[in-house]
């Protein structure tokens, strides 16, 4: 579809665009936002692709296998007396949407800091594209984004100038940096105050921008430590289809998160981890199959004996 | 060390001088403030000072502020370095960019002071050469202000601690590297502080002496003194700095 053709979409209507993906012989769940839509249409994406990729992955297990991207192996990473990652072993599959579930102080973010170079580990090895997280962490650099958990923005800068300074650092060319910065602020947004100064931002501004930083470079493999901490309910679930879309794109995403309905909504696999243990993994249909309940949340209590949002 | 990077780098850093009003005021305001306050009350022949004696000490303090903006900076920003630090920047890149920004800075301040100077006064014999070469001598003499910054963002944890001990390396450099008269007991110890040699140099300069031994042996000084604080800074900064 041209440039002349995304246009045109932007213009419509949600009910507008329902009609073309109706008349496209295209399924488009009316619920997602007129946004998604546009985007799925210009890219010539059929709303069937993602619910059928979902579906693949949910009935099959094997769909990712002999695709290792990250593999731990008894990792370990101690605070002085304190071991927040305790023995952690796991496999995530190339094009894979993993959550890591956990309460506050349960490790994922610990886990997370390994795996992108900012602590080195205790004891185990964990390796990403076949790097080694402590010996080649310059390469693994180059194929990785990472959405800290605190949004991490230059607050004298504007939206634009805090993706454009990402993107520079991983040499991307002005083109790229210019329309992949216009496409996700548009998709989150954000076009309207991308010339204002970050640090002006709501919460919730500041935590899509901190998303969008970790996407500009197209990486293989995404880290979103808690990317929707603290949006309201309709950012999230935008964000939700923005994360959702990365799949889209055969992108591995990692994400933590303490949301069971984040996890629940957009994860192929589910891992609990609590005190430093993965105690758990799993699609989420097969981890509510075992355990007999209706929702990862009461998964989590069955494991651990208690509510994940207990301590927050 | 690639340019793209780099470039992107040192841009922040100016914006941040122009856009952060506590950095402005430290960087440029209050120098231009300084000079004007100090050429009032200090230069006056029955103090024993002149204005060419005052100008060169105000561009060395102008310059150890550095000290604050730069161990601030590096106090409240950690999360933001840590997220760079996720990137493919290098930390060559990085510290390259401090150093540059930072010896921009330093060069908008000598410009800043001398002009106002000249405006109030001040006629060096040196001419315009002494002021051109003044130049790149004090941002040279930069360097060791960024290690310094980043000796105190290493020890301090919070932003505020970074500016108070800050002043554990600026106060000395103030009141025994420049023209604050001091006891001969105290001249030992003036030996000891970088701004020193930095004054003695710019003096000299501004008297159009800077073919003498005496300046030679202070730009000597001044330079090592000044890579070496700045490799500390940025060894101890890597090591200890939390990031």
């Amino acid at each position: 579809m041209s440039s002349a053709d995304n246009s045109f979409l932007k213009e419509l209507e949600k009910k507008q665009l329902l009609k073309i993906a109706n008349q496209k012989g295209i399924k488009m769940p009316e619920k997602w936002s007129r946004q998604l839509m546009i985007e799925l249409l210009s890219l010539n994406i059929t709303g069937n692709e993602i619910l059928e990729n979902k579906q693949k992955t949910l009935t099959s297990k094997n769909k990712f296998k002999g695709s290792t991207i990250i593999e731990i192996k008894d990792l370990v990473k101690k605070f002085e007396n304190i071991t927040a990652v305790d023995k952690l072993n796991l496999k995530i599959m190339e094009g894979e949407l993993f959550s890591l579930l956990g309460a506050n102080g349960a490790g994922k973010t610990t886990t997370i800091n390994i795996l992108t170079g900012l602590l080195n580990p205790t004891n185990g090895t964990a390796a990403i594209a076949g790097y080694d997280v402590t010996k080649n962490i310059s390469e693994i650099k180059k194929i990785i984004g990472v959405c800290p958990q605190e949004a991490a923005v230059f607050p004298y800068l504007n939206a634009r100038e805090n993706i454009e300074l990402i993107g520079n650092l991983h040499s991307l060319s002005k083109k790229d940096i210019e329309s992949r910065t216009n496409r996700f602020l548009e998709l989150l947004g954000l076009t309207e105050s991308s010339k204002r100064k970050a640090g002006g931002y709501s919460g919730g501004m500041l935590r899509k921008l901190n998303l969008i930083m970790a996407l500009i470079n197209a990486p293989k493999i995404a880290f979103l430590d808690e990317p929707t901490v603290g949006m309201d309910a309709r950012a999230r679930r935008k964000t939700w289809e923005f994360i959702g879309s990365l799949k889209m794109e055969n992108k591995t995403v990692i994400l933590t998160t303490h949301y069971i309905e984040e996890a629940e909504a957009l994860s192929d696999r589910v891992g609990i981890i609590d005190y430093g243990q993965l105690i758990e993994v799993g699609t989420p249909e097969e981890l509510k199959n075992k355990y007999g309940v209706k929702n990862l949340e009461q998964v989590f209590l069955n494991i651990t004996g208690r509510r994940i949002t207990e301590g927050l | 060390m690639r340019l793209q990077s780099l470039s992107a780098l040192v841009t922040i850093e100016i914006k941040k001088l122009v856009r952060h009003p506590v950095n402005l005021f430290l960087n440029l305001l209050f120098p231009a403030l300084l000079t004007i306050v100090f050429i009032f009350t200090f230069s006056d022949p029955e103090l024993g000072m002149s204005i060419n004696t005052v100008v060169p000490g105000l561009v060395v303090y102008a310059v150890i502020f550095l000290i604050m903006t730069v161990a601030q900076s590096f106090s409240s920003e950690r999360k933001l370095l840590r997220r760079l630090n996720t990137t493919p920047m290098t930390s060559t890149e990085f510290i390259g960019s401090q150093i540059i920004s930072n010896m921009v800075i330093a060069i908008v301040q000598v410009v800043v002071v001398i002009v106002l100077a000249y405006l109030l006064g001040f006629r060096p014999q040196s001419g315009l050469q002494g002021i051109i070469l003044a130049i790149p001598v004090t941002a040279i003499f930069a360097l060791s202000s960024v290690g310094l910054g980043l000796i105190t963002a290493t020890v301090s944890k919070r932003p505020e601690t970074g500016t108070g001990l800050s002043f554990l390396f600026i106060l000395p450099q103030m009141f025994f590297g420049t023209f604050m008269p001091v006891s001969s007991s105290m001249q030992n110890i003036a030996l000891l502080v970088p701004s020193h040699y930095l004054f003695n140099g710019l003096k000299l300069i501004f008297q159009g002496n800077w073919m003498s031994l005496d300046f030679l042996f202070d730009f000597a000084i001044i330079s090592l003194v000044s890579v070496m604080i700045v490799i500390v800074g940025v060894v101890l900064f890597e090591k200890y700095g939390n990031i």
